[in-house]
This record gives structure tokens, C-alpha cells and sequence, in this order.
């Protein structure tokens, strides 16, 4: 039986490590996917995660139980995340886009369907930095233009001319 | 390829944030352009697959030893920062005691000499180190919250203490206005608690 999340939270909060490796259990693939489409490069994907995962540990005291704990660490997940990319670390290492050039050069139907997904995720980590964000955020998270801004340090109208960059640029990549 | 300077409007469409009196001018738009059309059904599919992509991506290595390992370095550092708190309220508390007893000392040792004229400049003095002391209480009290617990309560047993020493020197400066070397005492017990106040308000806000 699948442990009381709200019980595993408050034995954390407590110093249980046990208890947290639990959570990590249960929410590391949700953040690693996070920091990998956000990043775009599997190395910083593993870096925020770990970041992640230690900033909640942190910063469980500050946890009340107002929103779902996933909610939570996600949006926690999402502000590491920016904060290293406004450090600049590690930008230059976008793996997936160098390791697989090749990737954005596999010809797609334009069916009108869904764009297969295997294709979109390279795509999406091909994208520039900005573009990649915005559209993660926006399309795939389902955040609004306004929290993005916040998020991001940016403007409302800079997230959405970076958002429909994206879109043209994913729209081309997957009709190549 | 759209026209170009559809794109913000098409994006706007899908997204559903066109006014209502703009979308019937896409609509007609998109009626008579079969490449902004085809454009259209592009994003569309670019967005669908968005919203498709899997919620979770298992990491190609467990992390789990390496978060491990960084939260017991972290929570030894900060073991390591209590004690030293700790070893620094021990010092500040053995310095208040020896104030107070050197202060007990020196009254019962010093003669009484005649009645002088408090020196001009000691008003102004105590008046900053008051100033200085009040703004660093006020900034502690703001963010006691970040310090532990007990170290709150070393930095409160200690600055009572002191203050303890400032009122019993500053009532004998008042039988003894002319005395230089009490007015001395007096401004050592101020140091040391705009020291003791600045130095916890440091720790309170590093944290």
C-alpha cells in the first residue's frame, strides 16, 4: 500500500530521512522531467534534480499543507531551475541537441494529429534557451504568461513573442 | 508558411486570447489562405503534443545517494554552526559576568571624589549607542525567527544581563556625574551589547 503523502511530509518535516527518500521516490521522475525539458541536457537535468530534492529538504519547514505537496516542489523545482540558468551554469551543455543531430532531420507527416512525442522532446531541447522555457512552461505545465514572467524575470510580452518563436520553430523542425 | 504578420494574431487565436471582435476577421482570413491554414493545424499539433508528453521521466541514475549525501553535509555544517554559536554566547555570557563584578569592584574600590560637572559630549554618546541599540533590536526582532530557539534565548539571558550592568552603572554616573572612569564603564556595557546585538542580527539574517 502507497504511503500517506501528507503523513510522509510531516515525518520529513521531522528530520526523517527515510521518510523524504520515500518522497524522492515518488516525485523524482516528475521533477527530472521538469528540469530536463526546462534545461534541455540530461547532466543539468540530474544537477537541478538533485538541487531540487535538497532545496526541499531545506525548506520543508516552510511546507503547510495549503497546496498539494507536488505542487509545491514543482513550482520549488521550477524556481532552482531559473535560478541556475540566470548563474549561467552549464548552458553550454545541451546534450540531447549535439549528441543527436540528426534528430530534427527525421521527416514528420503533417497529419494534423499530435506531434509524436519522441520527436517534440528533441525538438523541444533543440529549442534556444528562452523559446525552450516559455514553451515548457506554457504549453506543457500549463502556466500562464504571467507567472511565467515572474518566474523567469522577464516580460509578459517577452514570454509570448518567446512562446510563439518556439511554436514556428517546433512547427518547422517537425515538418522538416 | 503563414502569412508573416499573422503569426501573434494565429497564436493568439489558439490560445484563446483574441478578442471576440478579432477572431471573425481570422476566420475570414483563414478562409481564403490555405497556408495559414495549414499553419493553423501545425500549431495545433505542435500544442496537442505538448500536452501529450509524459508528466514523468525517470532519471538515468538514482540521485538518491548523491541528495543523501549533500543533506548530511549540510545538516553537519549547520551542527557545526550551532556549537560555534553556542561557544560564542558561553564567551559573551563569562564577558557580561565579568562586567558586572568588575563594575561591583570598582565601586566598592573607588573613592568618591567631589561633586563635578558631567562632561558635555557623554549625553550625546549615550544617546547614538541607544540610537544604535534600539535600530539592531528592532532588526532582531524582525527576524528572530530564523535563529534557533536557544539561541534566542543565550542572546536574551545575555543582553539582560547587560542591560542590568548599563542601568547600575549609569545610576552611580548619576551620584557621581564628574566621574570620567564610570562614564567608561557605562560605554563598554553599550559596546558590548550593540556588539552582541549586531553580531546576532548577522547570524539572524545570514541564515
Amino acid at each position: 500500500m502507497a504511503a500517506d503523502p501528507t503523513d510522509l511530509v510531516h515525518r520529513a518535516q521531522q528530520g526523517d530521512h527515510a521518510a523524504f527518500e520515500v518522497l524522492y521516490r515518488q516525485h523524482a521522475g516528475r521533477v527530472y522531467a521538469l528540469c530536463l525539458r526546462l534545461t534541455g541536457d540530461p547532466v543539468a537535468a540530474e544537477e537541478r534534480t538533485q538541487d531540487a530534492f535538497v532545496r526541499a529538504w531545506e525548506r520543508l519547514g516552510s511546507f503547510r499543507g495549503e497546496s498539494a505537496f507536488a505542487s509545491w516542489l514543482h513550482r520549488l523545482t521550477v524556481n532552482v531551475v531559473f535560478a541556475a540558468l540566470r548563474a549561467g551554469r552549464r548552458r553550454a551543455l545541451r546534450v540531447v541537441a549535439t549528441a543527436e543531430p540528426d534528430a530534427l532531420e527525421q521527416p514528420t507527416e503533417d497529419t494534423g494529429g499530435p506531434a509524436p512525442a519522441l520527436d517534440l522532446e528533441r525538438a523541444v531541447a533543440a529549442l534556444p534557451p528562452g523559446a525552450r522555457e516559455v514553451f515548457v512552461l506554457h504549453d506543457v505545465e500549463g502556466y500562464r504568461h504571467e507567472e511565467i514572467a515572474h518566474l523567469a524575470g522577464i516580460a509578459v510580452g517577452t514570454s509570448k513573442a518567446q512562446l510563439f518563436r518556439a511554436r514556428r520553430l517546433l512547427r518547422e523542425a517537425l515538418n522538416r | 508558411m503563414m502569412c508573416p504578420d499573422r503569426e501573434a494574431e494565429l497564436n493568439a487565436y489558439l490560445d484563446g486570447t483574441l478578442p471576440a471582435a478579432d477572431q471573425a476577421a481570422v476566420d475570414a482570413h483563414l478562409a481564403q489562405c490555405a497556408e495559414c491554414r495549414a499553419a493553423l493545424a501545425q500549431l495545433r499539433a505542435v500544442m496537442a503534443g505538448a500536452r501529450t508528453l509524459p508528466p514523468s521521466i525517470a532519471p538515468p541514475h538514482d540521485l538518491w545517494g548523491a541528495i543523501a549525501r549533500r543533506i548530511a553535509q549540510r545538516e553537519a555544517r549547520g551542527r557545526r554552526r550551532w556549537w560555534r554559536e553556542r561557544t560564542f554566547w558561553a564567551g559573551a555570557l563569562a564577558a557580561a559576568a565579568t562586567l558586572l563584578i568588575a563594575f561591583g569592584l570598582y565601586r566598592g574600590a573607588t573613592t568618591r571624589l567631589p561633586e563635578q560637572r558631567a562632561r558635555p559630549g557623554w549625553v550625546a554618546i549615550e544617546a547614538d549607542y541607544e540610537q544604535a541599540a534600539a535600530d539592531l533590536a528592532r532588526t532582531l526582532a524582525a527576524e528572530r525567527g530564523r535563529l534557533r530557539p536557544e539561541t534566542v534565548a543565550l542572546v536574551e539571558r545575555n543582553l539582560r544581563l547587560i542591560d542590568a550592568a548599563i542601568q547600575e552603572s549609569r545610576a552611580a554616573l548619576a551620584r557621581d556625574p564628574g566621574n570620567a572612569e564610570l562614564g567608561q564603564l557605562v560605554a563598554a556595557a553599550y559596546r558590548q551589547k550593540v556588539e552582541l546585538l549586531r553580531w546576532a542580527t548577522r547570524v539572524a539574517t545570514a541564515t
